[in-house]
């Protein structure tokens, strides 16, 4: 079972990485969930598929009152983002979904009406959580058309979503990224296969550098801290994307 | 790794309700494709009976008759139609009620009872999964109804084509072509009953 781990915490200010899952079946891929916590507000950060929902549900109750949900952030339209929306509406109907405003009207196909979304503006908007201002970094192309991140500038933390994802094998449990240079082979494959177009990558890569970032925090694998963000960025930034091999 | 058992059973009793709605389909569909070659059997035997003349006047009317029974046969086929079509809605509506249930139950059973509000969230969607299912076994009820309509139809349907038979004996040297033709009606029309059979026996939920 997935279990909540407290990866940032300043008074009510805290970061749960929801992560690493051995009971999940080998056909579903491994995805990292993250809440934001202040005062009595929480952000669930692509909160993730319809059969994983009570794993996460389960470790998300053990660390906070699934009540104090008041929004739910998707950096884009996966099913293995954001397919367990319509389970988490049963919990809380009044909660808001964030989504870039591409997928405002696909996203109901999983669930929630029109006074559920929240469409984020393309070049991005602040999302308050209790007493903190939320950044949606655009992140477009990266590798959905209609992509977002999310930065918080009082924790430096940046929830990257695909972007810095890894695939580990089943082995590999660390919660954080222990050797860049091993890590990044794992990472290798799915950023120029799933990253379709260097253009979006050169920018991206030169809005976060402007960031002041601690630790980046992605959907898939383990997590950058330190100085593994910036060697993280300089790898994307040389990387050939967008394609199929090689 | 395999799916989870209880994610299994889930997986098999989504496809046995959806399965039955394919299997009553799949019937009406059988009849009405049979109503229409009636209609067009119906519509040979009408030519017939006037080559025949005279003497094929009453398996005349009788074809007439038929005719008329095809036709009112697939208007009954495209009510039936409908109400499965509509049906579909209600089905899925179950099966995502059901879903969402069973994957709540497992978020409770994970995180204990102490969670506040999940009970609520669990009973309220019970409660919408009943609602779906009444509204379902309402349909059901509707159907059977309609199947049971069909049937007395289908009966009138069988006497015609026994009478088809006895007026083709008097056809004079048109009876062989005549027999033919009515042997043909009542086989088709026993095959409509045999589906009907089964329409009957099919239900859009357990009971």
């Amino acid at each position: 079972m997935k279990q909540a781990h407290c990866i940032y915490q300043n008074e009510d200010h805290r970061w749960l990485a929801i992560a690493r899952d051995p009971g999940k079946p080998g056909f579903i891929v491994d995805t990292n969930e993250y809440l934001v916590m202040s005062g009595e507000d929480a952000l669930l950060c692509d909160p993730g598929g319809i059969e994983i929902f009570p794993s996460v549900f389960s470790a998300l109750s053990s660390e906070c009152d699934p009540t104090r949900l008041s929004g739910i952030f998707a950096s884009h339209q996966d099913p293995d983002i954001i397919s367990s929306l319509a389970l988490w509406l049963e919990f809380k109907p009044d909660l808001k979904c964030y989504i870039s405003t591409l997928w405002q009207t696909f996203l109901p196909h999983f669930g929630g009406d029109e006074s559920t979304f929240v469409p984020i503006p393309d070049p991005g908007m602040t999302i308050r959580v209790g007493g903190l201002e939320l950044q949606a970094i655009p992140a477009h192309y990266l590798h959905s058309s209609g992509n977002f991140n999310l930065y918080d500038p009082k924790a430096k933390i940046l929830f990257s979503g695909d972007v810095g994802a890894a695939l580990l094998p089943a082995d590999h449990n660390d919660l954080y990224v222990q050797d860049f240079s091993r890590h990044i082979r794992h990472a290798e494959g799915f950023h120029k296969r799933w990253m379709g177009s260097d253009r979006a990558k050169r920018d991206w890569c030169e809005r976060v550098s402007r960031l002041e970032i601690d630790m980046m925090v992605p959907q898939h694998g383990a997590i950058y801290q330190g100085a593994d963000v910036q060697r993280f960025i300089h790898w994307f930034s040389a990387l050939e994307v967008g394609v199929l091999r090689g | 790794m395999n799916a989870p058992e209880p994610r299994k059973h889930l997986a098999q009793s989504h496809s046995g309700e959806l399965a039955r709605i394919v299997r009553v389909n799949e019937e009406i569909k059988a009849i009405v494709a049979t109503a229409f070659r009636i209609n067009l059997m119906a519509l040979n035997a009408i030519f017939l009976a006037k080559r025949a003349g005279n003497a094929a006047l009453g398996f005349g009317v009788l074809s007439n008759e038929l005719r008329r029974f095809a036709q009112d046969l697939t208007r009954h086929m495209a009510a039936l139609r409908e109400m499965t079509s509509g049906s579909v809605g209600s089905v899925t509506g179950v099966v995502q009620h059901q879903r969402n249930a069973a994957i709540l139950a497992e978020a409770i059973r994970l995180s204990g009872d102490q969670v506040k509000g999940v009970r609520d969230v669990h009973r309220r969607g019970l409660a919408r999964l009943a609602q779906q299912q009444a509204r379902l076994r309402a349909l059901d009820k509707k159907l059977r109804a309609a199947v049971e309509e069909t049937q007395q139809l289908v009966e009138l349907g069988g006497v015609l084509a026994r009478s088809a038979k006895i007026e083709a004996a008097y056809g004079g040297g048109f009876s062989p072509a005549l027999m033919q033709v009515s042997t043909d009606f009542a086989e088709v029309i026993a095959q409509i009953k045999r589906s009907l059979e089964v329409l009957g026996k099919e239900r859009l939920v357990k009971d």
